[in-house]
């Protein structure tokens, strides 16, 4: 078990210094002058070259890619995520920040998702091909159709425009979220209705529950001790793949709703060529990322063992 | 004909053939039998190059084995055929392209007992030992020298397997093939190969005429072997 | 008590697998049914099980393979456990320790889930479950075909050890008359899903009557050698 966890473990180090390193690439480049971006961005006026360079040299520009690059992941190792190119201002505060608005937007549509989907696969699975099933699907298979962007805006006109009941720009209130978590929650709610669905299905067709039956096992007991747990390891798997598909709402729903968070962060920090912003929320994210697989990854071998076996 | 000699196979660290050594001439059979794990499949696939043989040598007269085209019959009798082809786009394969010959392929069909309009069905729509017969089929096609088997019989009921038993064999005599035969059941390996080798962990425990074997295998493993057949009602004793 | 079901019968797919068949088993009684593969024995198997249990009689199948009857999420202590539950027994060592004995299963990791254990011992597992609280009738449905010859004939061996003085019936539902031959008292033949002869084994072998019942005499063996 240590030996596997420290496998993986290395594992996500090695993915998170193949990101470092592949978005300062990225960001180096990237067309345009950085310095010129830098340097436009903090005196709001056409600059003359002099200016220009000095920006150069204080960024550690003007050194080489991996000159540039060592100066900047040093001190990151340390803890010191140094400051904005632009404002000269500390990164991290502005990140707390930032990630303060973001995490619980992102658990309020993982748990809206969650809260819709289990019961209606459930119920959807109860009698599968009935109208209730059928039913089920249809609005599974809507919901993954409907990009975030347009949800977002239905719900800005239902409930913002027309009803006048909730809030639809900025974060000040907690009902401020409740129109964001909803464009998000419907979305995951969508797809992991249809992958419970399938998997329940699935989990129900194994070989070896007719003979349980023949042995006299009643069905609550086949459906919590064999089915459910069959069932979960896909689930979780997608689950997983949300993350994903979160992060990529988020920066479409914080745009559609003005809300400050990771996402508009993240945006902003690439309009302004901002390095060691645009790296910094590359970076969160990256970790985020793996240290959600990680948890997955240990989650798959804790629900099937044989998962993992022949690994290290 | 066919010469392994001193063959090992090893898998990451686990050694699955041990300085493994046969011959096998034209028209002959030798069966190989075995408990699961012993080893059968990894000898097939050694003798096909399949799996890379670091140590030893198989040869077909002194040339390397693949050189005569050696054909194989699968132990599963419908996965063993594409199920989007007809079996007859899939009998043609190991021709490669080059004319079919009708005589033969009628003549082969009429040993093996396939109804002509059979070939045009697809391998779900036949059954399973009609199945088994179009795989020998199309192992025969291209008339090779030698001809593996693996576990041929395993996939049919008890009838089925006597009744394809003896066409192997008849179609044996007509086309003069050698046949290596892969095979946990003793009865069929007794009943139609000269000579059997009892393969252990990777090693040939024995190597013993057929009839032999069955009144007294050399060893104790082939014993053990002997008696699960008699139990398991492979042979009778009659007055 | 003879175990006794009628109007067994089978549909798939529109076309009748099994016709109405009766089946009557005396306590005790070694039965075996045999037929081509297709002929609808494992139907009737599956049939006769459903019917007897919502009867109310105690009755265990086991299929061919280890594969249909065990999770491989679930610990073999837990397949125990949920056997006896479905019996309503409470844990009982004893009877535990008993059974394994009988199946030479003693040794098994019973922490360990199925693919920890050999193929042979997940299938005497299997049987061993299967006589929890000693059933009226045992189905044993191709109980060989999964395992090797040795491990096979072991397995049977031991079996018939443990039956030998009970009043289990056994069914032994096989494509090989072989097979069958030397273990049951009565043998029934099974053709295009229907039970076509059923006599005592001497005198179906010595004299089968139907076209079914002669292929599988005169193809039983493999070899018959001399004394």
């Amino acid at each position: 078990m240590i030996q596997i966890f420290v496998s993986l473990v290395l594992r996500a180090v090695v993915v998170l210094t193949g990101t470092a390193l592949a978005t300062f690439a990225l960001l180096w480049h990237a067309p345009g002058d950085p310095a010129l971006a830098i340097a436009m961005a903090r005196h709001n006026a056409i600059v003359p070259t002099e200016v220009i360079d000095l920006v150069r040299a204080e960024a550690g520009l003007d050194a080489g890619f991996f000159v540039a690059f060592q100066a900047w992941i040093a001190p990151l190792l340390m803890g010191d995520f140094g400051q904005s190119s632009v404002t000269g201002r500390d990164v991290w505060p502005e990140m707390v920040t930032a990630i303060s608005y973001t995490v619980p937007l992102a658990l309020a549509a993982l748990f809206i998702g969650l809260a819709i989907s289990v019961p209606l696969a459930l119920l959807a699975t109860r009698s599968p091909g009935s109208w209730v099933d059928r039913g089920a699907v249809a609005l599974a298979s809507i919901g993954v159709a409907i990009p975030a962007f347009w949800l977002g805006l239905l719900l800005i006109l239902l409930f913002a425009v027309q009803l006048d009941w909730l809030p639809a720009m900025g974060a000040r209130t907690s009902a401020h979220m409740i129109l964001p978590a909803l464009t998000l929650g419907l979305g995951v709610a969508a797809s992991l209705t249809r992958i419970l669905r399938s998997s329940i299905l699935e989990a129900r067709d194994q070989a070896f529950l007719p003979a349980l039956r023949r042995r006299g096992v009643i069905h609550r007991d086949i459906e919590r001790d064999h089915v459910a747990p069959h069932a979960a390891i896909p689930f979780v798997t997608v689950l997983g793949l949300e993350l994903a598909f979160l992060l990529e709402g988020l920066v479409v729903v914080e745009v559609i709703f003005a809300r400050p968070g990771l996402a508009s962060f993240l945006v902003s920090a690439i309009e302004a060529r901002d390095f060691p912003k645009v790296q910094v929320a590359v970076l969160v994210t990256a970790v985020v990322f793996v240290v959600v697989n990680l948890l997955i990854d240990l989650a798959f071998r804790t629900l099937d063992p044989r998962i993992g076996e022949h690994d290290a | 004909m066919l010469d392994v000699d001193q063959v090992s196979v090893r898998y990451s660290s686990t050694v699955t053939l041990r300085d493994v050594s046969l011959s096998l001439a034209p028209s002959r059979t030798l069966a190989v039998v075995g408990e699961s794990g012993a080893g059968k499949s990894t000898l097939i696939n050694a003798i096909l190059g399949l799996v890379p043989c670091p140590t030893g040598h198989v040869t077909w007269d002194a040339k390397p084995v693949r050189k005569c085209r050696p054909a194989l019959v699968m132990q599963e009798p419908r996965s063993a055929f594409n199920p989007r082809m007809s079996l007859r786009r899939s009998v043609k394969e190991p021709l490669r392209g080059r004319q079919l010959d009708e005589d033969r392929l009628a003549r082969l069909c009429s040993g093996l007992e396939i109804a002509p309009d059979l070939l045009d069905r697809r391998p779900a729509e036949v059954s399973i030992g009609q199945a088994q017969r179009v795989g020998i089929l199309r192992a025969l096609i291209a008339a090779p020298p030698l001809v593996l088997f693996d576990e041929p019989l395993s996939a049919l009921d008890a009838v089925t397997q006597k009744h394809t038993a003896r066409l192997i064999a008849q179609m044996q005599r007509e086309e003069g093939f050698a046949a290596l035969i892969v095979t946990h059941d003793l009865g069929y390996a007794a009943a139609f190969a000269e000579e059997i080798a009892v393969l252990r962990a990777g090693r040939i425990e024995e190597l013993t005429p057929a009839r032999a074997f069955v009144d007294a295998p050399q060893t104790a493993y082939g014993r053990t072997l002997r008696d699960a057949a008699f139990a398991l009602g492979a042979f009778e004793r009659v007055a | 008590m003879t175990i006794a079901a009628t109007g067994l019968s089978a549909m798939r797919a529109g076309r009748t697998i099994l016709y109405p068949t009766d089946v009557e088993i005396r306590p005790g009684e070694r039965v075996g049914l045999v037929g081509a593969s297709g002929s609808g024995k494992s139907t009737l198997g599956h049939a006769l099980v459903d019917k007897l249990r919502a009867q109310g009689a105690h009755v265990a199948h086991v299929p061919q393979s280890p594969d249909e009857a065990l999770d491989p999420l679930r610990s073999m202590a837990f397949h125990w456990r949920e056997a006896e539950r479905a019996r309503t027994l409470a844990p009982d060592p004893a009877r535990q320790q008993t059974l394994f004995n009988a199946l030479h299963i003693e040794d098994g990791d019973l922490r360990k889930r199925p693919w920890g254990w050999s193929r042979g011992m997940q299938q005497r597992f299997v049987i061993a479950m299967a006589l929890i609280g000693t059933p009226d009738l045992l189905v044993m449905d191709e109980p060989t075909s999964a395992l090797d010859p040795v491990v096979a004939a072991g397995t049977i061996d031991l079996l018939d050890a443990h039956l030998a003085d009970r009043d289990t019936a056994l069914l032994l539902i096989t494509h090989d008359l072989g097979l069958a031959a030397r273990r049951v008292h009565r043998l029934m033949v099974m053709d295009d899903g229907k039970i076509v002869e059923d006599s005592p084994i001497k005198r179906l072998l010595m004299a089968p009557m139907t076209p079914a019942a002669k292929a599988l005499c005169a193809h039983r063996n493999w070899l018959e050698l001399p004394c």
